[in-house]
């Protein structure tokens, strides 16, 4: 008895009739991935890597796009160091991701929390579409439309106010009234994207873990902070990195309603970027500000993984 | 469905692209504004339909000058220095235009950087130029002087006075303000008006901006922010064109604005009262923003008064308000009553290679035929006295429409917004200050004017 191996069933047709091989047939795979790639490349490569490098290379210069540039060393950085406009434009900025990342997460995680009680399902689906529109609008009409509720002489948030008997509040006209108003905007127009990872990250946590901690006799703070807060740790890390990188670059809200004012309580970092280079024409002194931000941003995101390690649980 | 084999769909896809590239009208390089073309290019601010709205000045051009095409071309912009960047950027790029609408807030911007001087075309064409400059008042023609050269022909231009709201007027019981009303009239007119108004109506408001928000107050309280003073030069203008103006022996090559003054005591005394008007509540506290939503708040009779020029006509007459439901002023006399203004007016850039062809479009435009074409409606003030007429306002008011160009002929001293090379750095120095002196206790308003004359000293030394 003559014993033959088993073919093995064939599941694909190893080659088109016509078909080059060998060789020839990788180089041709490697071409038409260059190919498709290339628009991508070409593109990251002039749009993004291009003007990454230019930017570093004009921090060192002064210029002003109509003279030639000049090469003037860390002058732009030595300045920025010394001009307290930008000193504190980075401190505003530091203060409003602190407050904003904060309210902002806290908001999107406690909604999330309450979308994923008991509920219709129609009723889920509402908040969910509803939490998450603000953050389809655009800043700038967003920013425009606020700028009309909170006028301080005939804006409706005042009005209502009024009706109530209090009086009118300079929103936009005082210091921390301004910083209050670019805060609440940005927080409810941005919480949605942070609520749906949350949705998500909320979702993925096994309901058997809450029903063993219920028949131990554990329910509501003590079992949001004892297994919903570790087991979503992991979104909340992601959700708070991409938040603070966020909010590090806000420029829109505070641009739109206050131009930065009063004086320079709501100016950003972002904010004197686009002026210099936009307004005074100093995009030396742009791309180093810019430099500055970009490095602080890393650094953050840095840290934020380095502190993950204490606080993020893994199932 | 039959198979396709990929290098079959490849050449089909690049057959199909070259037929698209191949059939009918496309863009290429070509379209983009100003490249490789033959045509006049000339900027303006506004839109694409401000740009088809000059064709009808176009084609009266072409009419007298068939063998210069001319291509308007429309950039938008939020305010006067986002238009500026824009302009940059063109010449940046390699593709400046030849012909740019600069107003006085970027004239010695572009004198200092980037415009040709007028004076050899004007010298050259004294004949046919006289005529607009006989029509034109001397103010307007030294804001556009720079080191003692002309940058710019003044086309239209738009003075600060007091708009009043005739309804608010009447129901305080009031007269229009007399001529030479003092600063202190002022304030009784607000709270005359606040009392007989009932909701959310504010008898004066003002935005925090360069034209028309703290400024017209200290021009007539005789001083300003930036320390204002004249080039030498310009007598070749002034005795060429304007030998007969009693004035000219006065004038100068231009503005100077060298150093901050935020910290002169009349400043000081200047905030301080409209710091009293905010916190009285008579005026409210001038935030950012543009004009169209005050327009309509003035047209809705929540407003008293505010500050705004001739271009301000048009938009109420659209907002609903007859003529007689508004009305003009002058702005208050208290140390003097100098006036501010604002004008626009077209340049030609250094980097054109068709600069007598832009000459001739500028000449052509200052004439009345052009200027007629240009302005058909009350949304500015020609530059031109013969222009600014009761035909023009027919219909539309102001009663007063005078006092727009009174502002110049009886105020000689009225002057320009303070605009140096560096104004985009000292407006936002002057507006981001302005509401801190404004908004809190009196005793902050010194330690403001210092973070002003700081910020101001800064914006004037910094170098690009």
């Amino acid at each position: 008895m003559t014993v033959t191996a088993p073919t093995r069933p064939q599941l694909e047709p190893t080659a088109a009739p016509h078909a080059v091989t060998g060789r020839r047939a990788t180089r041709a795979r490697k071409l038409m991935a260059g190919a498709f790639l290339a628009p991508t490349v070409i593109g990251i490569t002039l749009f993004t890597l291009v003007p990454i490098v230019a930017s570093i290379l004009l921090a060192f210069f002064r210029w002003d796009i109509i003279s030639s540039p000049k090469f003037v060393g860390v002058d732009n950085f030595v300045e920025m160091g010394t001009d307290p406009t930008v000193r504190v434009a980075f401190l505003n900025t530091i203060g409003f991701v602190i407050v904003a990342v904060t309210l902002q997460l806290a908001v999107a995680l406690g909604l999330a929390v309450f979308v994923q009680s008991k509920m219709p399902s129609w009723l889920r689906t509402f908040f969910r579409s509803a939490l998450f529109f603000p953050l389809i609008l655009s800043a700038a009409s967003v920013s425009l439309v606020m700028a009309y509720l909170f006028n301080q002489d005939f804006g409706l948030v005042n009005a209502a106010l009024a009706l109530i008997g209090l009086p009118a509040v300079p929103w936009l006209t005082s210091p921390g009234g301004a910083m209050v108003v670019v805060i609440l905007v940005y927080v409810w127009q941005n919480f949605g994207f942070s609520f749906l990872l949350f949705v998500g990250g909320l979702a993925s946590i096994p309901k058997d873990v809450y029903e063993a901690s219920s028949i131990d006799g554990v329910t509501g703070w003590r079992q949001f902070r004892n297994i919903t807060l570790p087991l979503v740790s992991p979104t909340l890390l992601v959700a708070s990195v991409m938040a603070i990188i966020s909010a590090l670059q806000i420029f829109d809200q505070p641009y739109v309603l206050t131009r930065g004012g009063p004086g320079d309580s709501t100016r950003t970092a972002v904010m004197v970027i686009f002026e210099s280079a936009f307004q005074q024409l100093q995009f030396g002194r742009a791309s180093a500000i810019g430099i500055v931000l970009t490095l602080l941003i890393m650094g953050v995101t840095a840290l934020q993984f380095r502190l993950s390690r204490r606080f993020v649980f893994y199932q | 469905m039959a198979d396709i084999s990929r290098r079959a769909l490849l050449g089909l896809l690049g057959a199909g692209a070259l037929g698209v590239a191949a059939s009918g009208k496309r863009l290429t390089a070509r379209d983009i504004p100003g490249r490789n073309t033959d045509a006049l290019n000339i900027a303006i601010l506004g839109t694409a339909q401000d740009a088809e709205a000059r064709q009808n000045l176009v084609r009266a051009f072409n009419a007298r000058h068939p063998d210069i095409p001319v291509r308007v071309q429309a950039i938008q912009g939020a305010d006067w220095s986002n238009f500026f960047a824009k302009i940059l950027t063109l010449v940046a790029a390699g593709t400046p235009p030849d012909v740019c609408v600069v107003a006085t807030e970027g004239a010695q911007l572009f004198a200092d950087r980037l415009a040709h001087p007028l004076d050899e075309f004007v010298r050259r064409d004294k004949a046919e130029i006289q005529d607009y400059f006989d029509d034109v008042h001397p103010s307007l023609l030294e804001a556009f002087m720079y080191q003692g050269s002309l940058y710019q022909l003044p086309m239209d231009f738009n003075a600060a006075n007091v708009y009043y709201n005739t309804a608010a007027l009447n129901r305080a019981g009031l007269e229009r303000p007399k001529t030479d009303w003092t600063q202190h009239d002022f304030v009784d007119y607000a709270r005359a008006m606040r009392k007989g108004a009932t909701g959310d109506f504010r008898s004066f408001f003002w935005t925090n901006r360069l034209w028309g928000g703290v400024v017209p107050w200290l021009y007539i309280n005789d001083t300003s922010f930036l320390a204002e003073s004249k080039a030498t030069g310009g007598d070749w203008f002034w005795q060429t064109f304007y030998a007969k103006d009693p004035s000219s022996a006065s004038r100068s090559g231009g503005y100077q604005w060298l150093e901050p003054n935020a910290e002169d005591p009349k400043v000081a005394e200047t905030f301080e009262y409209l710091r009293a008007l905010v916190a009285e509540g008579l005026a409210s506290s001038p935030a950012q923003g543009g004009g169209n939503e005050l327009v309509a708040r003035f047209a809705q009779g929540k407003i008293g008064m505010t500050p705004a020029g001739g271009f301000w006509v048009q938009g109420l007459n659209e907002g609903g308000m007859a003529e007689d439901d508004f009305d003009v002023s002058f702005f208050p006399r208290w140390r003097s009553q100098r006036h501010q203004f604002g004008a626009a007016g077209y340049t030609i850039m250094r980097t054109s290679e068709r600069k007598d062809e832009a000459w001739e479009w500028i000449k052509f435009c200052a004439s009345k035929e052009a200027m007629a074409l240009a302005m058909p409606d009350p949304n500015t003030t020609p530059t031109r006295r013969s222009m600014v007429n009761e035909a023009f306002y027919s219909g539309k008011g102001p009663k007063h429409w005078q006092v727009f160009y009174d502002t110049l002929d009886r105020f000689p001293t009225t002057g320009p917004i303070p605009a140096p090379p560096q104004q985009a750095a000292v407006e936002t120095a002057l507006i981001k200050n302005v509401l801190g002196a404004i908004t809190g206790p009196a005793a902050g308003v010194p330690r403001a004017l210092g973070t002003m004359q700081r910020d101001l000293d800064i914006a004037l030394r910094r170098k690009s």
